[in-house]
């Protein structure tokens, strides 16, 4: 510690945050192997790597919620050691965490204002912090005294950057906070940090999003395998492939899906009459191989209608014919009867509804398939060993082995258990909601490869996504829907940025 | 190209040796048995009558109608919710069923039966209070805990059942060598129920229900009717509790099975079992049984004066939900 000492003042001054050989271990696994970075005064800093690479660790150490093993950590020219998240809230750092820290049955104005209630003496100024939290939210459409327990992913994602970004914290650390939201709240988020930037305000900006990094970050650092791989100072004289280059240590090659038209008169799954809150579809049909996407702004249908196929969403009507010669069904009651029709659904949520966070990564692995392992109620626990191998090593999950808690992965590394759950299903419809949220460049590519795969196999695949780019690359044919209503169709060369961005900003 | 500025001389901070670790992790998971295996040497010091095998057997006895009480609780607690009732249960349906005997002319075994039966009703219809009519488990158990409670007093009166034919209580007094078999019965359970969680669906469904709900139901798991078995489960266990209570007493009093409630509850917890739900297995609620039996019985057998027994019981079990606090955060 006695080396700690400032040398020299004009950097201090310049670097408003320091880290020397920051170090972090789990048992015997390190997470972290000393990594020293400093971060510019008023500069947008990008943090890239891999799913497992290290950044959570490292900004959960900065902001206080995570404590070193060893190394140290300078902010402002003062070393603060052992400082908790309240502490270091109070230092001016805000960390917004990766998955929505969301009190549910609290209000939204209590959410955005959690911990920094205004105060009226020994009591909480109700009046005002209603309408701070008014003001926080006046461009969002989020009302103030609703549930937050009610609110979908992307309102429980923005929540937790609104309350860091009114915090007046002079640090402000995202961790993925544009995963799974939309183009428009994306660049509501990006015209934010300029403005608090050109107040002076630092940022660290996690992302597995190349052109979000070159877009909005001035510089920018790479973690692999828990050590610092590179970074530039600037990253005006970055591209994204020399990004990729430095997450993944090898070239990244695009997938790009041959897409695939449909005849009308081939045999379909169809889906009629769907009337739910939100949702008002007459009548919507995939193909067996198929790969369809749905887009649409927030509220506008698409996730709830994923969600009324599956039995998530009660649906007051609505048929669904899965074979071409079989009688119209009604919707699933419950999502068991989804699974024992083959239908099978990736939430955007996974804290909230994808994962039993305590238990391991197999037997959240296996859990949608028991029904099909088991004889008699009793588990084959053969079948399922081998359905947990095939799909661990298949999504590529980095974990010491399956028996290990899914609450100590990364989280890309979670999401790909999740979607090893729901493939390992082997489902005729899978609906996926941000089915790559999280999910590094590199094994993005490689789910893209497996759900192109499935495809072949004649599964007909749904995917619900924000991200164009995966939109352009992955899907045959994308279903626009507005006010709850499949309003528009486009294929081949009408799938483009542009005619995306309109649609969902 | 880059931004990395090292100092060199920050030195790593001193560690402690993996180890090391693993010893005090060790200690810290098994801290049951530690605990337990303490407490028997130091009773077994104050009077060497402790390691007798008569003393051996006694604690068997005592400990398995506890046991049928704390795994039942268990199960309530591994969907995260709780089930107060299950002792009144205990009580009540024992006393149903004796009645069914004493009063009715019903053979034994056919009451014994009946009295299983009604527990196993009382612990569904629970089960379908919590889950169909969204009642809070707590407070609804709460107030079925009064009503079995005022109705075992109703039904006898205020009195104590005896009079229990000799079928009846077989179970509680025979020996085969002097080896009381009651305690088989608490070991059938307990292997039941650890095959019932380990290898079933439904085993696997109770874990996932209780760490999270919403991913339960969203991975196909029946979330609803997960909770209405393991309330029901809990019930039947009650119910053969019951049963056996009365058996080896060979009688039931108008506030059966009620002085149980603490213990019962504090057995699985002690045991590993969560109250937030999804945490817990058969081994650990064993051990929370075998100790809280081991206190109950060492301190009558040191001969501790009763003003005291109460407070240096509560004591004991307040160390250990202590360590095991320390554990939880230890491992965090
Ligand atoms: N409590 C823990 N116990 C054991 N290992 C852990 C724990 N927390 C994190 N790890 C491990 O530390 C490594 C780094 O995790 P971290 O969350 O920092 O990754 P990340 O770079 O944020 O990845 P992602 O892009 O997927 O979010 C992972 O391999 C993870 O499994
Ligand atoms: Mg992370």
């Amino acid at each position: 510690m006695q080396h700690m000492t400032v040398g020299n003042a004009g950097t201090a001054d310049a670097d408003i945050l320091r880290i020397a050989n920051l170090t972090k271990t789990y048992g015997r696994f390190s997470a972290l192997k000393s990594v020293s970075l400093s971060v510019r005064r008023g500069s947008i800093h990008g943090l890239l790597g891999e799913n497992g690479a290290g950044k959570s660790t490292l900004v959960g150490m900065i902001s206080g919620q995570r404590q070193p093993t060893s190394g140290t950590i300078t902010l402002n020219g003062i070393e603060v050691q052992g400082h908790d998240v309240k502490e270091m809230e109070k230092a001016g750092v805000f960390l917004v965490t990766q998955e929505p820290m969301i009190i549910d049955h609290m209000s939204v104005a209590e959410n955005l204002l959690l911990g920094i209630w205004p105060r009226k003496g020994w009591l909480i100024d109700w009046k005002r912090l209603r309408r701070d939290a008014a003001r926080m939210l006046q461009d969002t459409d989020i009302d103030p005294g609703q549930r937050a327990g009610t609110l979908d992913a992307v309102a429980r994602r923005k929540l937790n950057i609104l309350r860091a970004m009114f915090s007046g914290g002079r640090v402000v650390i995202l961790d993925e906070p544009t995963a799974s939201l939309d183009v428009e709240a994306r660049q509501q988020l990006f015209a934010f940090m300029r403005r608090l930037k050109a107040e002076g305000v630092t940022f660290i900006f996690i992302s597995h999003y190349n052109d979000e990094i070159l877009e909005i970050c001035d510089a920018v650092s790479v973690l692999r395998d828990g050590e610092l791989a590179g970074g530039s100072d600037d990253v005006g004289e970055m591209t994204s492939d020399m990004l990729s280059e430095l997450v993944l240590g090898r070239g990244l090659s695009l997938f790009q899906r041959q897409r695939r038209t449909f005849g009308a008169d081939e045999a379909a799954i169809v889906v009629e009459g769907v009337r739910a809150r939100n949702v008002a579809v007459d009548a919507f049909r995939i193909h067996p191989g198929e790969i369809v996407g749905f887009a649409g702004l927030p509220g506008a249908g698409a996730k709830e209608f994923a969600r009324c196929l599956f039995g998530l969403v009660h649906a007051k009507d609505g048929t669904m014919r899965l074979e071409p010669n079989s009688p119209a069904v009604k919707l699933p009651g419950h999502p068991f009867e989804a699974y024992r029709r083959g239908i099978a659904f990736l939430s955007d949520d996974r804290r909230k509804d994808g994962l039993v966070g305590h238990l391991s990564i197999g037997a959240n692995m296996s859990l949608s398939s028991l029904p099909a392992l088991s004889r008699r109620g009793f588990v084959d626990v053969e079948a399922e060993r081998e359905i947990i191998s095939r799909y661990f090593a298949g999504m590529g999950v980095k974990a010491p082995n399956p028996e290990v808690a899914i609450d100590t992965l990364s989280g890309g590394n979670q999401q790909k258990v999740c979607l090893g759950r729901v493939l390992a299903t082997e489902p005729k419809l899978l609906i996926l909601d941000e089915p790559t949220r999280g999910i590094d460049v590199g094994v993005k590519q490689d789910v893209h490869r497996i759900i192109d795969e499935l495809s072949g196999q004649g599964v007909a695949v749904i995917v619900v996504t924000t991200d164009s780019d995966e939109m352009i690359r992955l899907v045959d044919r994308v279903c626009v829907f507005s006010a709850g209503s499949i309003v528009g169709e486009l294929t081949g060369e009408a799938i483009s940025k542009d005619r995306l961005r309109q649609i969902s900003g | 190209m880059s931004n990395v500025s090292i100092k060199a001389e920050a030195a790593p901070r001193p560690r402690s040796g993996t180890s090391n670790r693993a010893i005090v992790g060790w200690v810290l998971h098994n801290v049951v048995w530690i605990w337990l295996a303490i407490l028997v040497v130091f009773f077994g010091l104050f009077n060497s009558f402790f390691f007798t095998v008569f003393n051996f057997q006694n604690i068997m006895v005592q400990a398995t109608v506890l046991g049928m009480l704390a795994t039942a609780v268990a199960l309530p607690l591994l969907v995260a919710e709780i089930d107060l009732s299950i002792p009144a249960n205990l009580g009540f349906s024992s006393a149903v069923g004796a009645l069914a005997v004493t009063d009715y002319g019903a053979p034994w075994w056919l009451g014994a039966l009946f009295g299983i039966a009604v527990a196993t009703a009382i612990g569904f219809f629970n089960g379908l209070c919590i889950t169909r009519l969204r009642m809070v488990s707590l407070i609804q158990t709460l107030s079925m805990m009064i009503i079995l409670q005022g109705a075992l007093l109703a039904l006898t009166q205020g009195k104590t059942i005896t009079s229990l034919p000799e079928g009846y209580t077989w179970i509680g007094q025979a020996t085969i060598d002097g080896w009381p078999i009651m305690p088989l019965v608490f070991v059938v359970a307990l292997i039941f129920m650890a095959v019932l969680l380990r290898r079933t669906v439904l085993g696997r469904s109770i874990y996932a229900v209780g760490g999270n709900a919403a991913a339960a139901n969203s991975a196909g798991i029946r979330v609803d009717r997960t909770k209405i078995v393991a309330f029901t489960i809990a019930g039947f266990l009650a119910g053969i509790g019951g049963f056996l209570l009365a058996s080896w007493q060979m009688a039931i009093t108008s506030n059966q099975g009620s002085s149980f409630l603490l213990y019962a509850i504090a057995a699985p917890i002690i045991g590993g079992v969560s109250v937030f739900g999804g945490r817990g297995n058969v081994v650990g609620v064993f051990g929370g049984v075998m100790l809280l039996t081991v206190i109950q019985v060492g301190l009558a057998i040191i001969a501790v004066p009763s003003f005291y027994v109460g407070m240096i019981g509560g004591v004991m079990i307040f160390i250990a939900v202590a360590i095991d606090a320390i554990r939880v955060r230890y491992f965090q």
